[in-house]
């Protein structure tokens, strides 16, 4: 069973969550502003390996979260990602 | 003897080529239409169907087998009735029994806004000669005596739209079925073959690198299911689709006939009975992407208390199996289908958790666009650039989920 | 074990500083249910140093109180994944496919869910209505 890290509440089953998708990130190869607009809106990374998504704790704090999952294995190898750059 | 111990096939196994005039990555049920149809339409057999695992292994031997037409746009009603029609004629066609029932499907309603959504749904399926009705609760218990109208207490059924066309087919057979076809008549399949990458000359893709060596390729056509994004990054290719679970399971048997397909619109599960007295349940989609066939307790849970509050006899019968399969979810929620804008390299994806019934035509289709080099105009509506053309298909209500 | 009691809290929103040195007046159980949110049950009155701050009164919520032997004999055995180990402390997510809150405390535990699903937790976990 897959489990989420809830930085407020723990380490919850899936089933307490919604998910929120993969962070749209276009490839750096995309440089034209519209093209980068379009995939942004459009394509998916939708890797096979590690995944950024985001995740909405529905079933406790109400809040966003996100992590890190291999999607091959449906484990999360990094949670609590921050989202600010440094 | 099992009836599903498949006897009759004849199957001879090559080692790869080192060139075909075209080579379709996967052995699901689109790679072999593909190649079935390649071979008998238009005589081109110089074509391999390379498979990672066994022809079958994937989405097109984990599926409820569902066959219908009623979608909510007009290009998508057209395409699917043709792959009904086409259907219709496999057996004859092929000489194979692929097991083929025409069962109709109920599709219930619990509001008054679903009544709507069905309503227009018949109106435009008859519109474009599909047979869907609007039925009411006495014609639904009559289809179906075992529902409970009450839908448990909780969800009264208002009515549904009764798809009168729609069937089921034995999934494998429908796979050995193009197999055997494609195979009889020079197709090479190659099994445990997986693509690791596509060969390149500067633009053009011109072969697939495989766990058995490079094979050169006229026309390589990416038939990989919910894989694509991997296959299709080997050539730089970004796809609207993101890799769905979806998961299903069958009980042991149930000793009374059960007619129809059952399909819930707002709860989102379904059912039907296999040939072998079984009740076979389905749910809509896994919600977070994820490429692991892993099934879930928590949806055998949630579906079994659904399908319990509109059929209560399943409440008797026990769970035998559970699966997975990995799905190809375009954003729109249509097939996407034809030129990916890389010479050489053509593309069937975005089937989904729809993609069995359009095995024929999707393999028809695609057929004669690698043989012509043009686009068929029943799925030029399909095609990759819609999206940067703002011609999305959306028809998410006509896949049942939400 | 007693019939829930609807509880008379208020609701702040605010910074986690803020929060951190929040003063409420009356006998009062902070339910920190993020770092930017909090449920003072009791509290009337709430003294923050954030001036943009969202106070409000939340009435929507009811509590059973239990024993830590009725806790443990009708609730525990529903609540699949770990309870923290301080006391007092917070804990909230689904228990028989329901959101609840507990505050447990060294003898008690105060077991939360919103109104409108209390014929539903009465259901489920077998308390009293
Ligand atoms: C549980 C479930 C229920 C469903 N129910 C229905 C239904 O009722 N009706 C309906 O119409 N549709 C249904 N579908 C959807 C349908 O099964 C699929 O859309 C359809 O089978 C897709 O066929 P395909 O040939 O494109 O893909 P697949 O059958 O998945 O075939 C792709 C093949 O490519 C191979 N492959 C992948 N990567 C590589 C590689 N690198 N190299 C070589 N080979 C590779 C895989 O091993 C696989 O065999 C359901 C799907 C599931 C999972
Ligand atoms: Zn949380």
């Amino acid at each position: 069973m897959l489990i989420v890290f809830c930085p407020n509440c723990g380490p919850r089953p899936v089933e307490e969550f919604r998910f929120g998708g993969e962070l749209p990130s276009p490839p750096e190869s995309i440089t034209d502003p519209a093209e980068r607009d379009f995939d942004q809106v459009w394509m998916f990374n939708n890797v096979a390996g590690i995944h950024t998504e985001r995740w909405y704790h529905d079933a406790g704090c109400h809040r966003w979260t996100t992590v890190r999952r291999d999607t091959r294995v449906d484990r999360i190898v990094e949670q609590h990602v921050s989202l600010r750059p440094d | 003897m099992n009836e599903f111990v498949e006897t009759l096939l004849s199957l001879t196994w090559h080692e790869p080529r080192s060139s075909y005039d075209v080579v379709i990555i996967g052995g699901g049920g689109h790679g072999l239409a593909t190649a079935y149809y390649l071979a008998t339409r238009h005589g081109i057999t110089n074509v391999a169907v390379v498979e990672a695992d066994y022809i079958g292994s994937g989405n097109s031997g984990r599926n409820t087998t569902i066959i219908r037409s009623n979608y909510g746009i007009p290009e998508s009603i057209r395409f699917y009735r043709h792959s009904q029609v086409l259907y219709d004629r496999l057996e004859d066609e092929t000489g194979c029994w692929i097991m083929h029932a025409t069962k109709g499907l109920i599709w219930l309603a619990h509001t008054e806004s679903a009544m709507r959504a069905e309503r227009a749904r018949c109106q435009l399926n008859n519109a474009m000669g599909v047979e869907t009705v609007l039925v009411d609760p006495v014609e639904i218990k009559r289809l179906c005596p075992q529902i409970d109208l009450s839908g448990g207490g909780r969800y009264p059924v208002l009515g549904a739209s009764y798809h009168v066309p729609a069937s089921t087919a034995r999934h494998d057979r429908v796979v050995w079925a193009y197999a055997q076809g494609a195979m009889e008549r020079g197709v090479h399949v190659l099994q445990q073959t997986t693509v690791t990458g596509l060969l390149r000359d500067g633009d053009r893709v011109v072969g697939v690198r495989t766990n058995r060596g490079d094979i050169a390729a006229g026309t390589v056509m990416s038939a990989v299911g919910g894989d694509v994004t991997t296959i299709a990054s080997y050539a730089g290719v970004r796809l609207p689709v993101r890799t769905h679970p979806l998961q299903a399971f069958v009980t042991n048997g149930y000793s009374q006939g059960f007619g129809p397909i059952v399909s819930d619109t707002e709860l989102l599960c379904y059912i039907s009975q296999t040939a072998r007295g079984q009740m076979l349940i389905g749910h809509e989609y896994d919600r977070e992407q994820s490429y692991s066939r892993q099934s879930s307790f928590q949806f055998l849970q949630a579906n079994a208390v659904k399908m319990s509050y509109l059929l209560p006899f399943v409440r008797n019968l026990r769970i035998l199996r559970q699966w997975t399969g990995r799905c190809d979810v375009s954003a729109d929620f249509s097939p996407i289908m034809g030129f990916t804008g890389v010479d050489g390299f053509v593309i069937t994806t975005g089937w989904g958790t729809w993609g069995f019934k359009a095995i024929p035509a999707g393999g028809e289709q695609m057929a004669e666009l690698i043989a012509t080099g043009r686009t068929p105009e029943m799925i030029a509506p399909f095609a990759l650039d819609r999206f940067a053309a703002d011609h999305s298909m959306a028809d998410q209500g006509s896949t049942g989920t939400r | 074990m007693r019939a829930p009691e609807r509880l008379w809290a208020l609701r702040v929103v605010s910074t986690p500083e803020a929060l951190d040195h929040a003063h409420y007046e009356g006998d009062v159980i902070v339910l920190r249910i993020a770092n930017d949110e909090a449920i003072a049950i009791g509290a009337v009155h709430a003294e923050l140093t954030d001036e943009h701050a969202i106070v409000e009164v939340e009435s929507t919520f009811v509590g059973w109180d239990l024993s830590l032997a009725e806790f443990d004999e009708i609730v525990h055995r529903h609540v699949e994944w770990p309870l923290p180990a301080e006391r007092p402390a917070l804990a909230q997510g689904l228990v028989a496919g329901l959101p609840l809150k507990f505050w447990i405390d060294h003898d008690r535990v105060l077991m939360i869910s919103s109104n409108g699903l209390v014929h539903e937790v009465v259901d489920r976990l077998g308390v009293p209505a």
